[in-house]
């Protein structure tokens, strides 16, 4: 995103009618608007209400999740969640991102489809898809009997397996779609350069290629663990209430316990978490962009 | 400054009977190369000659169909890029941009033994040749044109490769520089005793660079001469209207006569240097600053009559274009400030046979 | 790159990944033909019934509607917004051009959840209770990020020269910018409307707290179908779905070309 920026700045003005700075301000004005109204304000109410206790100023909602076992096993859960999911998305998403960016014509068109289709699919289809695939009549159940390597279904919906592999299966597009973009930008003459500079394929890699894909690697998993950590219909549908995370006592303190106050801690934690995200990511992008 | 590099044994190249194609074009046909230790040698021809690829032959970047390659005397046809020890600075220079000058220079150094200290002492010498000794610390994102180019070329000197070759490293840069940058290579190479091979399309960078330049034309070498011979006596008249420019006239052989070959032409009867059968359709050559306004003295000079037909002055020369009926305007060049003859003007031109020459005309005369 | 034998398993690794990304979804259109009312597959036979079966389930009119309504909307608006404060972005004409750059594109890293519930208490708090407005005021802030996404990286790689060529030519200023910046940023409006269409129609985190027992929007409908009585009307359902978000790729590839898709998604 900096780098756009950057190779913009340097891009001549265009002379417009009005005076440059008022025309600016107009034009960014109605975003700005939406997102200082509906975005920056509500979730500074949030944070702030998460300060409330019943006597005014307190840490009550927070201790009430991070004072007993149970509500760090929230936390935790949801953690874990985010972890284990990128983890294994970008052990798949790296090599596959390079395997899209090798491909020609009518493969790449069929893998980025592949991409396309699941992105561009309801969560809930998907995870329904997921938990229809890991019912015990299901085809995962049925291949295994069928290659003998089970003899009896076993029971793979609400287990952490299908939990995961759920995951996996919704966020990896989010992992090898930024590594790709990156990947297919790499100048294919730095690579000829090092070997004629005495590196071999194996040496090329490490010291030219894989550094200059990090900045898609940090979009990558940054984007898949917000979306993991946060995720609520994926162990909804997966795992119902045996894997309870911040995000489904969210949704329980609002609808069900009318319990806003735990419901906001929660919430508030979970903003935390997204902003670190968000500013890890951001002192990567600029780190690796600086370089 | 320092004093050369250590000097690499076996830099010696040869091609032999080197074949590529790219699906049914053949690039590159059986080309034979011989290039000497410590001479800078230009392959010079139009695009799609077949150069870039020779080059990428020689750095191993591609595989030839037939034929070999041989550096000091080892076979390196099988041999990967980045065993043959040969450099290469790119037309894009491809500096990496994720390491600074120093980074990029001392990336070829890395992983072979060498201690931290060692390597930045032999990174500030190629550095220092290059006159980039405070660039070090850079990003390469900040640096100029000219400067990246210096840093590509330092990056491949510090392995002190056996052979340099450069592809087109000098046409992204403006006029000027690419002619300061000419001289000063050439200097910094024979001051090393370094071996290089040269890609380039501009004819001048070629005379001024080389010790020899290798005229190549659709996947072939048509003559590989000093630049002067090259110049003076072209072997094809490809390579005469390549290097240089030719003022024509086309005709027929009639005869010998003296040691030379009578062509008859629509403007008379031309004398030349050459050896074509008579009967055969042919094209006589010269320079245009070999012929002079004016019948001339001696017998040995050819004759023949124009109207002038556009007179350009270019400071340290006039070019003036003269239609002798032979449809290509005949070209005159002569130095110096002078009253030049005016546009319509009709004037006798003469040049002397022992500077022309006659190649095979591989067109009817239209 | 590396070796050639590294590359294929590379491709052979993004193979894996594309099967394993499409099963559940093949297996869904599967599951739709069901001849029973469990969820197998036809292998006895394909029964179309619960296609038929998904007009008659409860409330799903209303719900497709109310969320076609919300998406066209939210996007138009988002699409005009951001765009916009894209080009007071890319040439720099605003104070703080990159930090309004960050804050219009962090809502995608932002929990849903988190701003679900934060919206709510907000709107609450304001006496806002229609639903329809509430939800509408939402999706803006969900469609806006992926539109402001793809309009910086497209305009960052607009020549805003060509306008300066089109007013020398003639054109005045606003109708330069519709015969030249227009139809050279086609594609990335393309793409922008067709990520924020899908988010705000996929939409579950954000919208959950803002629908009531009445207005319900698709998504939150098609939750309630799964977690109260599951039967294959649903997977008929999904599948209308996954077949109208196919066409709609198709499209966009037509147009656009599922690359450049890539190439400006991220």
């Amino acid at each position: 995103m900096s780098r756009a920026l950057e190779e913009a700045a340097s891009l001549p003005r265009v002379a417009f009618g009005a005076p440059q700075l008022s025309a600016g301000v107009l034009l960014a004005l109605p975003a700005a608007v939406v997102l200082f109204a509906l975005y920056a304000i509500p979730l500074a109410r949030l944070m702030a209400s998460s300060f409330v206790g019943q006597s005014g100023l307190s840490f009550q909602a927070y201790g009430r999740i991070l004072g007993d076992a149970y509500g760090r096993s929230l936390v935790w859960n949801s953690v874990r969640l985010g972890a284990l999911t990128t983890v294994i998305a970008l052990a798949v998403g790296y090599p596959a991102a390079f395997g899209l960016a090798s491909a020609r014509g009518a493969l790449r068109s069929l893998f980025l489809a592949s991409l396309f289709l699941p992105l561009a699919a309801s969560v809930i289809v998907k995870s329904f898809a997921w938990s229809t695939l890991m019912r015990s009549h299901g085809v995962v159940n049925e291949a295994l009997m069928g290659l003998h390597l089970t003899s009896a279904p076993i029971r793979l919906l609400f287990t952490q397996v299908s939990l995961i592999s759920g995951s996996v299966n919704i966020f990896l597009p989010f992992m090898i779609l930024p590594i790709y973009s990156v990947v297919a930008q790499i100048d294919p003459t730095l690579t000829e350069a090092a070997a004629t500079l005495g590196a071999s394929p194996l040496r090329a890699f490490l010291r030219v290629v894989l550094p200059l894909s990090l900045p898609g690697v940090v979009a990558g998993v940054s984007l898949v663990f917000s979306l993991s950590v946060s995720a609520y219909v994926v162990p909804t549908l997966l795992m119902g209430e045996s894997y309870p995370t911040l995000s489904t006592t969210i949704a329980r303190a609002f609808l069900l316990l009318r319990d806003p106050a735990l419901g906001s801690a929660a919430g508030a934690i979970l903003m935390a978490i997204g902003l670190a995200v968000v500013v890890a990511s951001h002192r990567f992008g600029e780190r690796s962009a600086g370089q | 400054m320092g004093g050369p590099l250590e000097p690499a044994v076996n830099a010696h190249v040869t091609t032999t009977n080197l074949s590529k194609r790219f699906g049914a074009a053949k690039v590159l046909d059986r080309v034979d190369l011989a290039v000497e230790r410590g001479a800078l040698v230009t392959l010079l021809g139009p695009s799609g000659c077949g150069k870039t690829t020779l080059l990428r032959l020689i750095a191993g970047l591609m595989a030839p169909d037939e034929g070999s390659i041989a550096i000091g005397g080892v076979d390196v046809t099988r041999t990967p890029p980045h065993k043959r020890n040969v450099g290469v600075v790119f037309q894009s220079y491809a500096l990496f941009p994720h390491l600074t000058v120093a980074g990029n220079v001392g990336f070829g150094l890395q992983g072979k033994g060498l201690g931290r200290a060692e390597i930045a002492v032999k990174v500030q010498r190629a550095l220092a040749l290059v006159q980039m000794e405070r660039f070090g610390d850079r990003p390469v994102r900040a640096l100029s044109g000219g400067q990246q180019q210096r840093v590509a070329l330092a990056r491949a000197l510090a392995v002190e490769p056996s052979v340099i070759l450069f592809d087109e490293a000098l046409s992204a840069l403006d006029r000027n520089l690419r002619e300061t940058m000419q001289v000063e290579l050439r200097r910094l190479l024979k001051d090393l005793g370094a071996t290089a091979v040269f890609v380039t399309h501009d004819q001048d960078e070629a005379l001024t660079m080389s010790d020899k330049v290798a005229v190549m034309n659709a996947g072939r070498i048509e003559q590989f001469d000093e630049p002067v011979r090259l110049y003076e006596r072209p072997r094809s008249l490809f390579a005469t209207r390549f290097v240089g420019v030719s003022s024509e006239l086309r005709g027929t052989v009639a005869a010998r006569q003296g040691g030379r070959l009578r062509v008859d032409t629509p403007q008379g009867p031309v004398l030349a240097e050459g050896d074509l059968p008579a009967g055969a359709a042919a094209v006589v050559s010269t320079r245009p600053e070999n012929v002079a306004i004016g019948a001339g003295d001696g017998p040995d000079r050819n004759r023949i009559e124009g109207r002038v037909r556009r007179v350009t002055f270019q400071g340290s020369r006039t070019r003036i274009a003269v239609d002798v009926g032979a449809g290509a305007d005949f070209m005159v060049e002569i130095g110096g400030v002078f009253a030049p003859p005016s546009p319509g003007e009709a004037v006798v031109l003469s040049w002397a046979a022992s500077r022309s020459f006659v190649f095979v005309d591989a067109r009817q005369a239209a | 790159m590396t070796g050639a034998p590294a590359r294929w398993l590379a491709v052979a690794i993004m193979a894996v990944a594309s099967v394993f990304l499409l099963a559940p979804l093949v297996i869904i259109a599967l599951s739709s033909l069901s001849p029973t009312p469990v969820f197998d597959l036809p292998v006895g036979g394909a029964s179309l019934r619960w296609y038929a079966a998904v007009g008659s389930l409860d409330g799903v009119w209303p719900a497709l509607s109310l969320s076609l309504e919300i998406a066209l909307l939210s996007t138009a608006m988002s699409l005009v917004i951001g765009t916009l404060a894209g080009i007071a972005i890319v040439r720099r004409i605003v104070p703080g051009a990159s930090v309004l750059a960050a804050a219009a594109t962090s809502p995608l890293m932002m929990p849903g959840l988190v701003l679900g519930i934060a919206l709510l208490q907000y709107f609450r708090s304001l006496g806002l209770t229609q639903t329809w407005t509430s939800l509408l005021l939402a999706h803006l802030v969900v469609t806006l990020p992926f539109v402001a996404r793809t309009m910086i990286a497209g305009l960052s790689r607009f020549d805003f020269t060509l306008i300066d060529a089109a007013r020398m030519l003639g054109c005045g200023f606003a109708s330069s910018i519709w015969r030249v910046m227009v139809p050279a940023l086609a594609p990335a409006y393309l793409t922008a409307a067709l990520f924020a269409f899908l988010a705000s129609m996929d939409n579950y985190p954000v919208s959950i707290f803002l629908t009531d027992a009445r207005a319900k929007t698709l998504p939150i409908k098609m939750l309630q179908y799964i977690e109260e009585s599951p039967d294959p009307s649903i997977a008929a359902l999904s599948t209308l779905i996954l077949i109208a978000t196919l066409l709609l790729l198709f499209v966009a590839d037509r147009a656009i070309g599922l690359h450049r898709l890539a190439g400006l998604e991220a």
